[in-house]
């Protein structure tokens, strides 16, 4: 089980500081817009992800007019505590630790204390390009797979120096071709095992998706998901060699598990063309949810759940199912925010669970 | 930090620029050179402007040297059939330190990576590879950083050493990913030294 039993902030967005205690499973926030729901939500997620959701550098993140933030939480996991600080320092310096331990490198906290955020623009995961939805599936495998997350580092540096390689070829007329192959092997490596765990992952991943989406939208459509990967066909070795006149003229890496996507497709047809604004939400609590449920599974408790906004999104039965199958189901700990503090009290009274509301 | 001697404040400033000192250590140091006896404070400047004009660098290993030849490489008793090829001065220093180890060192200046602008030109490569052709070197030892530009670094000489008859080993990876080799303790870094292995079998990830 993993409970956050409280938070202080100080200096974060627009808490000057503040602290929040909880002591129930289900929590509230309500307030007006601009009240600082989301940065709640958010300084939350920080502690978990040692960043934030929405990926504002930490200058945005500390409030106007002063330097330097703190967010500090306690969490007890199976019972025990821990204590989790991030101090961004006047020089902008990050230091995040865990009971007094600090990190040399942040991804060894990734996986941790696993979380689930739901935003109101997520839905970009459906609509936008394909990098919304690698960022979407390397997070989720990030939280089960430490060496994972590492391969992507790895890969993502590999790919900007092979780039910076590609660049300075056409600027300057001529490239070490033994580096250029020293660091290709290199991204091959890195990029097979990428390929391969994502393949992997998949495979349960997306039957479970469309089960969810199923239930959630409880619709005769056919649903269907595929993970597309320029390395389904060819060997990443070969295509990086058919490619590398196309790569040396445009200055980049054309083909590899960075352009890999998640094709969603409704009775045979684009998604994102034919769905309906219902069917949009539908898929994306379906993806979510799959998350959830897959963090689950692999840690043998529930990550914590993050919920913003979504009585926008969800009717009330939708919502009443979701919380249900969070909190009484699987006793995991979900926060959720509302600008309407009625609504979100008749909500969570529905359920018949114990709940604590903060009127922010 | 208001500051009522200009000649104060601009030996404060100078003392801030160095890295890890902040104004307020700065001032502290400053207003203990004050204390002292002139002929201290003439000895402190002398020793470091001595430093910085006669200071050489090794003509066969790269190290920071007195005279063309560093004292670790003209010195008998040392093992001049292995190399242990460093990034910097720094790691020279801690691998001295351990005292595990008694070949030679060649620094090479920095690693490879194009995003920073250091290509294999930049760095001590060419005379590595020089005095590996020259014969009589038995093992290669690489410590460098455990991290990808290492890694493409360590896999570039390898190939350019590939026609000669030596063996090419990196520390063992005691060290956690992703960890700088200067931050390693003594005992970390002796018992990678000792646990090295061949350069064909180290993955990195
Ligand atoms: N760095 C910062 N320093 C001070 N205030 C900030 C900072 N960043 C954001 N804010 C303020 O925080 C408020 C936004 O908070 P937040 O997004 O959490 O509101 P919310 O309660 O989620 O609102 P809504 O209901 O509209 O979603 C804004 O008023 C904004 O000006
Ligand atoms: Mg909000
Ligand atoms: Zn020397």
């Amino acid at each position: 089980m993993l409970i956050l039993d409280n938070i202080s902030l100080f200096q974060f967005r627009n808490y000057h500081s503040g602290s929040f205690s909880f002591s129930k499973n289900i929590i509230g926030f309500c307030g007006k817009n601009g009240s600082g729901k989301t940065n709640l939500l958010d300084a939350i997620y920080y502690l978990c992800f040692t960043k934030s959701y929405f990926n504002k550098p930490d200058a945005q993140n500390t409030s106007h007019g002063k330097t330097g933030f703190r967010i500090e939480g306690n969490l007890k996991k199976s019972g025990t505590p821990y204590k989790v600080v991030c101090v961004v320092r006047e020089n902008g310096k990050k230091e995040f630790s865990v009971d007094g331990e600090i990190y040399t490198k942040f991804a060894a906290h990734i996986g941790r204390f696993p979380c689930v955020m739901i935003a109101p623009d997520d839905v970009a995961i459906i609509t936008e390009a394909s990098d919304e939805r690698r960022k979407f599936i390397d997070y989720t495998i990030s939280q089960l797979d430490l060496d994972y997350l590492h391969n992507l580092i790895n890969y993502n540096k590999l790919l900007q120096q092979r780039n910076s390689l590609l660049k300075q070829a056409a600027e300057q007329g001529k490239m070490d071709e033994t580096l250029f192959q020293v660091i290709s092997a290199q991204l091959i490596q890195n990029g097979n095992l990428i390929f391969k765990k994502r393949q992997e992952f998949c495979r349960d991943f997306i039957p479970m998706i469309i089960a969810l989406y199923n239930e959630i939208a409880k619709s005769n459509e056919k649903l269907s998901i595929n993970y597309i990967s320029n390395l389904e066909s060819n060997t990443f070795e070969n295509i990086l060699k058919e490619n590398r006149t196309k790569d040396l003229a445009l200055q980049r890496t054309t083909k590899g598990v960075h352009r890999d996507d998640l094709e969603f497709k409704i009775d045979g047809g684009s998604f994102k063309s034919l769905a309906s604004q219902g069917q949009r939400k539908s898929l994306l609590f379906a993806l979510k949810l799959a998350e959830y449920e897959t963090l689950l599974q692999h840690k043998g408790f529930p990550p914590l759940m993050l919920l913003d906004d979504i009585f926008e999104k969800l009717d009330e039965d939708r919502m009443h199912n979701l919380l249900s199958r969070v909190c009484v189901r699987n006793q995991g700990q979900i926060f959720i925010t509302d600008t309407h503090c009625d609504r979100l009290n008749e909500a969570l009274k529905r359920l018949d669970v114990q709940y604590q509301l903060f009127n922010l | 930090m208001q500051i009522s001697s200009s000649l104060l404040e601009n030996a404060v400033n100078e003392f801030a620029r160095l890295p890890g000192i902040g104004k307020k250590t700065a001032l502290r140091l400053v207003l203990h050179l004050i204390k002292q006896n002139p002929e201290e404070v003439q000895r402190f400047s002398e020793t470091i402007d001595k430093m910085k004009k006669e200071i050489a660098f090794c003509t066969v290993c790269h190290n920071i040297s007195d005279s063309a030849v560093c004292n670790i490489c003209s010195n008998p008793s040392r093992k001049k059939e292995t190399i242990c090829v460093v990034e910097n001065i720094r790691d020279v220093i801690a691998i001295e330190s351990t005292q595990q180890f008694s070949g030679l060192y060649h620094v090479l200046g920095g690693i490879i990576s194009p995003l920073d602008g250091v290509g294999p030109d930049q760095l001590n490569i060419e005379t590595l590879v020089n005095r590996v052709q020259q014969g009589s070197i038995h093992e290669i030892i690489f410590a460098l950083s455990p991290n990808i530009q290492g890694d493409t670094t360590i896999y570039y000489i390898q190939k350019k050493l590939q026609p000669y008859n030596v063996v090419i080993t990196t520390i063992a990876r005691g060290i956690s990913f992703g960890g700088e080799l200067e931050y390693a303790d003594e005992l970390t870094l002796g018992r990678s030294l000792q646990n090295r292995m061949p350069v064909e079998k180290y993955v990195s990830h």
